[in-house]
């Protein structure tokens, strides 16, 4: 009898050979995107196939997981799951999501299709494939899990229309698009690497656990659904990143750049997500700092140290990530607070309990430099004079956030740094962006900045933020502005008093 | 309660303890299996089981799904067994492993001789039993009045059935080596378990070979390269062997002989310390100093098989990799001792065997 197969055996024979050698065009013809970054392959066989899923197995699964989703999604939506949940303030959190990042699951479902494409070797076409269709799935289950709170909530309507028009979702938007933008190594070593493997759990654990702690089921249950998605990602981009170290010791430099690029553009991303965290989870499940401390300062490292015996040492300005650890999301919520009549999310003061958990976390630099602030635009607003800024920031050539940060080492004084290509000068929130643009100068001269096309008359010849606002669809103090005495926070209010009075027979 | 485990297509057995999850099981035994989460949470250490039954402990139940379940699949990182199990796993096969069977054997100590200050080499003869084991392969010996067994890697060639040759180096503060360096005596009757684990020599694979030992470490890598010349394997053999000083270095002139004797093997032994050691003329530096001069820093296409301290065995994969040598082709022992099992050190997923 013959031995029976091992599995890596048995899935060779179910998914190799049969691509083929092209007769008609040369191959370069055919596939000319894997080799115009500079990334040498030796060996398209020297692929290991992070996962061995045929495509039988994958679509019997995948539908499993819908079925038992949906049924949890139904089961949320019929029990008016939406009244379970922390605090109304929570959903500020899942309208940042819905805006920034279910497109950007979109964007991606799009990248890989297109980095597929442009690989030769049927091994990493067949991963990006898979992983295109997941993210394609995810961006469909995310707008369902969500779509159930917009019924009852103000700003989830817009998300489609606002993605290429709000000034704040450029900062995820060109994140994006700058990978896609990049030859197919660049983008599954910035999507699949940089984020999926070495900042993934920045991005989801925050969202998720604080979605569990918040009492949010449907997106709980969603985040279970796309994790076992998320492993298969996470594998794909360690092997893609160690196929391309030990294919030639000529992409150890080149892989090292993207590494630098991408860490940096992936922490002035998750600045956001930070936020998110710190200011507008009701139930707070760990700090920035600490998660930063965790997911990086911890595992990043070792993983580093490890990349360390291929070349590769720590991206650069990791050491300005570390000095800004409790100051970034303090700073962030700041501008958002100031630029809420151009959000579709509600901004607050935090009240006393949350003054007093950021100064546990925190410390000094909380005590000493934020919090007087914060207690600032409280009594503001209570003397009814919220604060508002009316008018548009400049924002950062690369990374599109607000140029508001700090000098690494020294929290009082604004960052700026100013960089020139093609006899113009442009800003940089950063040494980190400043890098970045200063190395593809004219990929980022073309990047549209949103205050400059609003002021230009881009934005349906908005004069104000007013208007701008409306060309954004957004209501003005019903889907923008402070939560404190907003509808959202009135109905909530009135439904929460509803349901405590209700007599204890009532179904 | 424990209950055995069974790995295919490795068709290694191991004992798990009550509770214990086969991926834990499996890792420390020296076998990985592909994993990420570790919780039940992402699915990648989902194995097929053969026969036994198991519990799914934490599985979450969209990274293991029930129609999964009614497959006979499983959570590697999640599942204990609830009777001797027998798993298909995602593992690559071995064909060099001679799969040898484990079993518990009595010796004799038939002599203790002194190798250098530090290290003394112990010889057990077996009266009634002969004893197959690969080259590279350990024991685990039986110290009588200590908890639990010690490892020590073979030194003598697989042909000496029976009769084993260790090597001890005297570790400071360890009750095992301190045993057998003041109180073992000849003719001290002594029981072990073996052959144990997965460091031997690829012998299907026509490469040359790069045997890195330090210190004590000398052992499986010697009774590799007997083993080599023994089968008149005629591939090119490296052997470098680091110790402090010349003080420390012992099996020299064997190995001289067998250098001038064999043409395809070369000794390289170096001192990393030889500051006292005026008359020295070998190689200085750490063994991974050395290997690098020795080949110029490039080590594609070789075979290279490490044993020695943590920071020797660190130190040659940073050279061997930087030299362009990978994992699939770099080899070594891993032991678990007291000192990992208390202070995990953190590692990322990116390297598979180490």
């Amino acid at each position: 009898m013959a031995k029976k197969l091992g599995l890596k055996e048995r899935y060779a024979l179910l998914t190799r050979g049969l691509d083929w050698e092209t007769t008609y065009q040369p191959m370069d013809a055919v596939f000319p995107y894997d080799s115009y970054e500079g990334i040498k392959i030796k060996d398209w066989d020297g692929w290991a196939d992070p996962f061995r899923l045929t495509m039988d197995a994958y679509w019997k699964y995948q539908s499993e997981k819908e079925r038992k989703l949906y049924a949890i999604l139904d089961a949320f939506q019929q029990n008016n799951g939406q009244l379970n949940i922390s605090d109304a303030r929570y959903l500020s959190a899942v309208k940042l999501w819905l805006q920034g990042i279910t497109p950007l699951e979109y964007a991606a479902h799009r990248g890989f299709a297109h980095a597929g494409r442009a690989f030769r070797g049927a091994g990493a076409r067949i991963a990006c494939q898979m992983q295109s269709i997941d993210e394609l799935r995810h961006a469909q289950t995310q707008l369902h899990a969500f779509s159930h709170y917009n019924k009852f909530f103000n700003g989830f309507h817009g998300f489609a229309h606002m993605r290429d028009r709000a000034w704040y979702l450029s900062i995820p938007k060109s994140f994006f698009e700058d990978a896609m933008t990049a030859g197919p190594f660049e983008f599954v070593t910035s999507i699949s690497f940089a984020f999926e493997y070495v900042l993934t759990n920045l991005l989801f654990m925050p969202f998720v656990s604080g979605a569990a702690y918040n009492g949010d089921m449907a997106t709980t249950t969603f985040g279970f659904s796309a994790q076992s998605d998320e492993s298969r990602h996470m594998t794909l981009g360690l092997e893609v990143v160690k196929f391309m170290l030990q294919q030639h010791e000529d992409n150890v430099p080149i892989v090292q750049g993207w590494l630098d690029k991408w860490f940096w553009r992936g922490y002035r991303l998750l600045g956001l997500v930070g936020t998110m965290m710190d200011y507008m989870l009701p139930k707070k499940v760990m700090s920035w700092a600490e998660a930063w401390g965790i997911y990086w300062e911890e595992n990043g490292t070792a993983l580093f140290h490890d990349l360390g015996r291929y070349g590769i040492r720590l991206p650069k300005h990791h050491e300005v990530a570390a000095k800004e650890k409790q100051r970034l999301t303090h700073e962030m919520w700041t501008v958002l607070y100031q630029y809420g009549n151009a959000l579709s999310l509600h901004t607050w003061v935090p009240d006393d309990e949350e003054i007093a958990w950021l100064s546990e976390k925190y410390g000094a630099t909380f005590d000493t430099l934020y919090k007087p602030r914060l207690l600032f635009l409280r009594a503001a607003e209570q003397r009814g004079e919220r604060y508002y800024n009316n008018r548009l920031p400049m924002v950062c050539q690369v990374c599109q956030i607000p140029i508001f940060y700090t000098e690494p080492d020294d929290p009082l004084t604004q960052c700026v740094r100013i960089v020139e290509a093609a006899a113009t000068r442009h800003h940089c929130c950063s040494d980190g962006c400043a890098d970045i643009f200063n190395h593809e100068p004219m990929k980022y001269v073309q990047a549209l900045i949103p205050p400059q096309q609003i002021y230009r008359g881009e934005a349906g010849g908005a004069r104000d933020i007013f208007e701008y606002a409306a060309w954004l669809h957004l209501e003005r103090d019903v889907d923008t502005g402070e939560y404190r005495g907003s509808p959202d926070q009135k109905n909530w209010d009135a439904w929460q008093e509803a349901h405590k009075t209700k007599p204890a027979n009532a179904a | 309660m424990t209950f055995r485990l069974t790995i295919e297509p490795l068709g290694e057995t191991l004992e798990l303890e009550d509770g214990q999850s086969m991926l834990d099981g499996a890792l420390r035994a020296g076998i990985y299996l592909p994993y990420a989460c570790n919780h039940g949470l992402c699915g990648t250490c989902k194995v097929t089981v053969l026969g036994g039954e198991v519990a799914h402990g934490q599985a979450s139940s969209f990274a293991l799904m029930d129609v999964e379940r009614d497959e006979g699949r499983t959570l590697a990182c999640c599942a204990t067994l609830l009777s001797d199990v027998t798993i298909e796993a995602d593992v690559d096969e071995e064909p060099d492993a001679e799969r040898l069977p484990v079993a518990d054997y009595r010796a004799q100590v038939s002599r203790i001789e002194d190798r250098t200050p530090t290290i003394k080499a112990v010889f057990l003869t077996l009266d009634d039993a002969e004893l197959h084991f690969q080259a590279g392969q350990y024991l685990n010996l039986v110290i009588p009045g200590l908890d639990g067994p010690r490892a020590f890697s073979i030194a003598s060639a697989p042909s000496s059935r029976r009769e084993i040759e260790l090597h001890v180096r005297k570790v400071e503060g360890g009750a095992g080596t301190a045993y057998v360096h003041e109180r073992l005596e000849p003719g001290d009757e002594l029981r072990f378990t073996a052959p144990l684990g997965r460091f031997f020599v690829r012998k299907s694979a026509p490469e040359p070979v790069l045997l890195l030992a330090g210190g004590s470490g000398l052992s499986s890598p010697k009774s590799m390269l007997l083993d080599l010349l023994e089968s008149a394997d005629p591939r090119a053999i490296t052997l470098i062997h680091g110790v402090r000083n010349r003080a420390e270095l012992y099996d020299d002139a064997l190995f001289e002989a067998l250098a001038a004797e064999h043409p395809q093997f070369r000794y390289v032994p170096c001192l990393s310390d030889a500051a006292h050691d005026d008359a020295w003329q070998g190689e200085r530096g750490h063994v991974h100093e050395v290997a690098e001069r020795l080949f110029d820093g490039r080590f594609a296409g070789l075979k290279a098989y490490l044993c020695g301290p943590p920071a020797m065995i660190d130190a040659c994969l940073t050279s061997l990799m930087r030299g362009r040598l990978f994992e699939e082709h770099i080899f070594m022992e891993h032991f678990f001792t007291a000192a990992d099992a208390a202070s995990p050190a953190r590692r990322s997923a990116l390297f598979k065997k180490f």
